[in-house]
């Protein structure tokens, strides 16, 4: 395999633009209009997602040692969409004719050759993946709806059972599909340290126009099913002697940090743990009632709420960012921040302006959302 | 002197219009013979280059008619005129798909500035609504106190000052409860007003068209915001 034609060919290619992936989609259809089904109506994203993939499989061909857990997690991630190891046959098949269509003259049996190479290698490593976790984990768990609580006007506070169990780490999160939004799946974060009757609470806020968040505030109900994904994520609590714990929840980002309290809850000395939920207004503070239920009996926690947005709110007023700060000093603490990327930036570097080392500041990563 | 020196270079009308031929030697009349005869010669070999082409281009549109009206196999071969095809129902999915992508587009955009709107008008709202409660109360404070204060100014001169605090308190709150209820009735009476509008508009709604009863829920009157204690 040449690494560095493949990356020429495939510049060349890419510089048509949305062309190639709408070509590649195009053909795929036509040749297994059976695929189809697994697409959501609208493929803008869709197309995006394929062509940043294939970029980024490009771009590291020839380092396999670290494209390698790329194409593992993209093979197992693969499962709940229902593709099978049959499928790979003819997305490679269609692959090439996308690239044959779009080289033109430059396209030769040489270069054919080189991308079925580099193509079989990589659905190799995705069906190994897939087959692995096949023997262990199910393509996908299904959970049915148990409560459906609107707190807010756009705020939905979730509880499911999935049918079999789903072991995670709190601070996971799993990709959502409802049967409201076929083939579009979100990530959320189980807001609970896992049960032993496989319930699982989700936090979703409404975001205006989306399409799937407005389902499952607005459409869901007690007795509907969803479809959940395998967990992912890296925001998990990192077990260290004599550390302080800080977690801090932006809205629904409250969710995952909610998990690690519950989790602390259970260890036998829980180490010291201050959390912060921020909103804009009052109502926003969705979840205050059973945050301090959950300190209440808990001298090792504290619960701070804080509101940005709202004059008269009687308890700490500002951002988050500003709240933690003038709560400090955090020396001795490991952070745990959630929340939107604006959010979680401001109080990441807040905390690093304070001197608290990057290592110690732990920030909810969707790039594992993105593949 | 514009008679071609090379046979191999086209002819072409230009030449033929600016061609000149030398005059015979003195005593003969007419054009050198030889002169036209070489001329005449490249004219030959010029039609005869422009018949060959004629006929290969005709072949050409031959086969590529046969090819495209889908006839026999001549030249590019039945894979050939698949694959064209293909690339063609590919074009055609993809304007398609693309149209598609448009329309969840536009939904989505229509959608979110909906949303977008009632979040405002929600805030706006509630916002009056808050406006209005304070200024409700305030009113009723100031009211009882005007009360309060010619009751006291009453009792003074009667010369009891403990019982003239008592009426004060006394006259405060009976002002204060009255304003209040004079609000609280306008606000109820409106409520109703409200929920008979509602039934006027599914009554009509109901004779406009009967199978759908929903649109007569969309043509109610909103209710005015609480603007309770």
């Amino acid at each position: 395999m040449d690494p560095g034609r493949l990356r020429d060919s495939f510049a060349r290619v890419a510089m048509h633009g949305d062309a190639v992936a709408l070509f590649f989609y195009s053909d795929l259809f036509l040749r297994h209009p059976e695929t189809r089904d697994m697409f959501p109506v609208s493929m803008a994203a869709q197309r995006d997602r394929l062509i940043n993939a294939l970029g980024r499989i490009v771009a590291e061909a020839g380092r396999l040692e670290e494209l390698a857990p790329f194409l593992q997690v993209l093979g197992r991630d693969h499962r709940k969409f229902g593709a099978l190891a049959d499928h790979y046959a003819p997305v490679g098949e269609s692959l090439l004719a996308t690239l044959a269509h779009f080289s033109g003259e430059d396209w030769t049996p040489d270069l054919a050759a080189e991308w079925t190479a580099a193509y079989e290698l990589v659905a190799q490593v995705m069906t190994d993946a897939a087959a692995h976790d096949a023997r262990r984990n199910p393509a996908y768990w299904d959970a049915t709806v148990l409560s459906h609580e609107l707190r807010s006007f756009d705020i939905a506070v979730i509880r499911v059972a999935t049918v079999q169990p789903l072991p995670y780490r709190p601070g996971q999160s799993v990709a959502v599909e409802t049967a409201l939004q076929p083939r579009l799946w979100r990530y959320y974060s189980m807001a609970n340290a896992p049960r032993e009757d496989s319930t699982i609470d989700f936090h979703v806020r409404m975001i205006d126009g989306g399409a799937v968040s407005m389902a499952l505030t607005r459409g869901l109900e007690a007795g509907s099913w969803l479809r959940l994904g395998a967990p992912v994520g890296n925001l998990t609590f990192d077990a260290k002697p004599g550390r302080n714990v800080l977690l801090i929840g932006g809205s629904t980002g409250l969710a995952p940090v909610k998990a690690i309290a519950e989790q602390l809850s259970e260890m036998a000395e829980p180490p010291r743990t201050h959390l912060f939920m921020g909103a804009r207004t009052e109502e926003g503070l969705y979840d205050l009632p059973a945050l301090e239920k959950l300190a209440a009996g808990a001298p090792w926690l504290r619960v701070t709420a804080c509101v940005s947005d709202q004059p008269d709110y009687a308890g700490q007023r500002g951002d988050l960012a500003d709240v933690v700060a003038r709560s400090g000093p955090w020396n001795g603490y490991d952070a745990y921040l959630a929340g939107s990327t604006a959010m979680t930036d401001a109080v990441a570097s807040r905390l690093a302006s304070l001197g608290i080392p990057d290592t110690q500041i732990h920030v909810e990563d969707f790039g594992w959302s993105n593949p | 002197m514009t008679v071609l020196s090379r046979a191999d270079q086209r002819l072409t009308p230009d030449i033929v219009q600016s061609v000149s031929f030398p005059s015979t030697r003195l005593g003969r009349r007419g054009l050198d013979e030889d002169h036209v005869r070489v001329f005449c010669k490249q004219v030959e070999l010029e039609l005869v280059r422009l018949l060959n082409e004629r006929t290969s281009l005709q072949e050409e549109v031959r086969r590529l008619r046969t090819r495209v009206l889908g006839g026999d196999n001549d030249g590019g071969g039945p894979g050939y005129r698949r694959e064209d095809a293909h690339v063609q129902a590919v074009g055609i999915l993809s304007k398609a798909q693309l149209t598609a992508d448009r329309y969840v587009a536009d939904a989505q955009e229509y959608s979110r500035k909906l949303a977008e709107d009632a979040r405002r008008r929600r805030d706006e709202v509630l916002a009056e609504a808050h406006a209005l409660a304070a200024h409700v109360l305030e009113e009723a404070h100031e009211r009882g106190n005007q009360a309060a204060q010619a009751a006291l100014v009453e009792a003074s001169a009667g010369g009891s000052p403990a019982r003239g605090e008592l009426e004060a308190e006394l006259a405060y709150l009976r002002t204060y409860c009255d304003v209040y209820r004079t609000h609280l009735r306008a606000y109820l009476e409106a409520l109703l007003r409200n929920v008979d509008q509602w039934e006027n508009a599914e009554r009509t709604a109901a004779t406009d068209m009967p199978g759908r009863p929903s649109a007569a829920l969309s043509r109610a009157a909103a209710l005015p915001p609480l603007t309770g204690p």
